[in-house]
């Protein structure tokens, strides 16, 4: 397993639901994107110029979504010099993972 | 080829045209030194994302991401200018070499660091990357994309970077009768003797494999192979032409 990283402070919570990262990430095609890139990349470590050239779109149009993903913790956010950078928190993306695995599971169909 | 490998703490520049097997040699070193010596690995990535190098790696059955949950590799897909420190000292490169404390790293390539630093600032930029990295214990590959596949060979030394490095190894596709195949030479190896002959290496289901050397041909680096014909073969020839005609 990754080493924990120092993390940002978050707004969800150590037992945030399943639901509620599903929220997270459906609310925005971009999000999910991104969090789709970062579980294929773990590695990836840029700026968000530098992820938006990896998905093909410019920073203004990723950077809110990029800023929510640090607000809840699933990214971490590092200044160097005057390059903000982000990159994956792997403990939050696991406990995301499994959140989400746990809801889905005990999700009762209706109708 | 190298009288018992690289010296460690070594910069080595790693040359070769597109396609020459730049990324699976870098990969190979990163792989074996987590084997064969347990020494933990970083690979330094600015144009091929992480999953690409992943499936790439499993078509040679390494499997990457089974080391880096296991802490000995690290694949970091950053962008160039991130390289540079700051001003107050820290570098990106900090992150993962806390985390697994690698004794070997892979920049994948000078050549991108090249974009953006622009030709003037390259050679300083680069001997403070160097410099960086030997402060660090690391014995480090720097991949650099050469211009010409085919043909001769363009002057490595035209970068002025040839004199930072402590080795270069140079790789090369080949034309030898219709047929394009791999030479790899060592240019240099500071502070120790190597092998000067160019060999044939080729990329293999289990990475790359590095074979006799060219024995038969010469002017394979101008791009313009000869076959050699060794003098008791050429004067059997005359010998055999000589007589026929007489007949």
């Amino acid at each position: 397993m990754w080493q924990s990283r120092s993390g940002s402070e978050n707004t969800i919570s150590t037992t945030t639901s399943g639901e509620t990262y599903l929220d997270l990430l459906l609310g925005s095609e971009a999000r999910a994107d991104l969090v789709r890139l970062f579980h294929a990349n773990p590695g990836i470590m840029d700026t968000a110029d530098g992820i938006g050239r990896r998905i093909g779109l410019v920073a203004p149009a990723i950077k809110p979504d990029l800023e929510e993903l640090a607000n809840a913790g699933l990214l971490d956010k590092k200044k160097f010099g005057t390059h903000e950078v982000f990159f994956l928190n792997h403990q939050k993306d696991e406990e995301m993972k499994n959140s989400i695995a746990t809801y889905l599971q005990n999700v009762k169909p209706t109708g | 080829m190298l009288m018992g490998g690289f010296l460690e703490k070594d910069a080595v520049m790693l040359a070769g045209s597109a396609g020459a097997g730049k990324t699976t040699i870098a990969l190979q070193y990163l792989v074996s030194g987590i084997r064969d010596y347990e020494e933990p690995g970083v690979y330094v990535t600015f144009e091929q994302l992480p999953d690409q190098i992943y499936r790439d790696a499993k078509n040679f059955g390494w499997d990457l991401p089974k080391m880096e949950e296991e802490n000995k590799l690290r694949v970091i897909c950053t962008s160039p200018d991130l390289l540079f420190t700051t001003e107050d000292g820290e570098s990106i490169l900090d992150l993962p070499i806390g985390d697994i404390h690698p004794k070997r790293i892979v920049i994948d390539s000078l050549s991108h660091i090249s974009m953006y630093a622009g030709e003037k600032n390259m050679r300083l930029e680069t001997y403070r990357l160097i410099s960086w990295l030997k402060m660090h214990d690391l014995s480090s590959l720097l991949l650099w994309e050469t211009s010409n596949m085919v043909g001769q060979v363009s002057s490595i030394s035209d970068s002025g970077l040839s004199f930072l490095v402590d080795s270069i190894v140079l790789l090369k596709p080949v034309e030898i009768d219709s047929t394009i195949r791999k030479a790899l030479v060592i240019l240099k190896l500071r502070g120790s003797d190597h092998d000067k002959r160019l060999r044939e290496y080729e990329i293999t289901s289990r990475g790359v494999d590095v074979a006799a050397p060219f024995a038969d041909y010469e002017g394979i680096m101008t791009g313009s192979a000869r076959k050699v014909v060794k003098l008791e073969q050429a004067t059997q020839n005359f010998t055999e032409a000589f007589s026929r005609k007489r007949r």
